[in-house]
């Protein structure tokens, strides 16, 4: 599946529990790793159009934590937290990450950055918990896509040709 | 995300590799047990007892012939699933296409007049 926008993200779920998302900027690797961790910047963009941003705080320090709310067009709260567990500008964060709507579904993210011939590359890891609580883990199901989405998409458009993978 | 308790059952249908594997060997076509046995690194309780929660949330549908039991896949019921990973896949780029706009107005805004 390709999303539409200028775009070049790329997501894959290598397996039941992790979600991996690659993107590249034309950008020093420091200005993107402040655009990423500093409120000012992330309050910025974090929120999409008709979204106001309501809370956006980061204390990026080991052991600080970072909290992001917004509120979506009709209405809902959408807050998201976590506590950092690594920081190493301008390269890499790691912190635990919690949609509060869903307060059993924790994650591990890692945010990793790496910069050549002026691009710099953006690698999102969100690692979900332990299969013992998928049932209610929704982010860590939809990992189960990865080799569905193939059969979906063979099934449901006779003219494609089946994945090989 | 909301969404409703039958595909939730069809979320966790899909959770559970063996049961992924067995969808994969029915994307070539209707199947009988044996012929899925033969495919998968499964034994043939195993692969009814998956078979079975399958059937209940309707993402295989059995038919008898003689005296065999064919199997094939219901597409239509894993179009919700499709939907909702489109849409978060979708969300993903456009935060990320928000994120690259602002670096990019930055950059602008960081050289010289």
């Amino acid at each position: 599946m390709t999303p539409r926008g200028h775009g070049s993200t790329v997501i894959e779920l290598p397996n039941d529990r992790d979600v991996l998302i690659a993107r590249e900027f034309k950008a020093p690797i420091a200005l993107v790793f402040d655009v990423l961790t500093k409120p000012e910047h992330v309050s910025k963009w974090f929120a999409g159009p008709g979204e106001e941003m309501k809370e956006c705080s980061i204390d990026l320090r080991v052991g600080g934590s970072y909290r992001f709310v917004f509120v979506t067009e009709d209405g809902i709260e959408m807050s998201f937290r976590g506590i950092y567990l690594e920081v190493a500008p301008p390269t890499r964060t790691v912190e635990t990450w919690l949609f509060e709507g869903r307060p059993d579904g924790e994650a591990i993210e890692s945010q990793d950055l790496h910069e050549a011939r002026g691009v710099t590359t953006l690698t999102v890891k969100l690692a979900f918990g332990d299969a013992a609580g998928r049932p209610t883990r929704f982010e860590g199901m939809e990992a189960s896509f990865d080799r569905i989405d193939d059969v979906v998409r063979s099934l449901l458009d006779p003219s494609g040709t089946v994945s090989g993978k | 995300m909301a969404r409703s308790s039958t595909t939730s059952d069809v979320f966790n249908a899909i959770g559970e590799a063996h049961r992924r594997e067995i969808l994969d060997t029915l994307i070539a076509g209707e199947k009988a047990v044996g012929a899925i046995v033969n495919d998968v690194s499964m034994s043939q309780p195993q692969v009814s007892k998956h078979l079975r929660v399958l059937s209940e949330v309707g993402l295989v549908r059995c038919r008898a012939e003689g005296r065999r039991r064919l199997y094939r896949l219901e597409p239509a019921r894993l179009r919700p699933m499709h939907d909702w990973l489109a849409k978060y896949e979708q969300e993903w780029n456009d935060r990320l296409d928000r994120m690259e706009d602002y670096l990019k107005e930055l950059q602008r805004q960081g050289e010289p007049q």
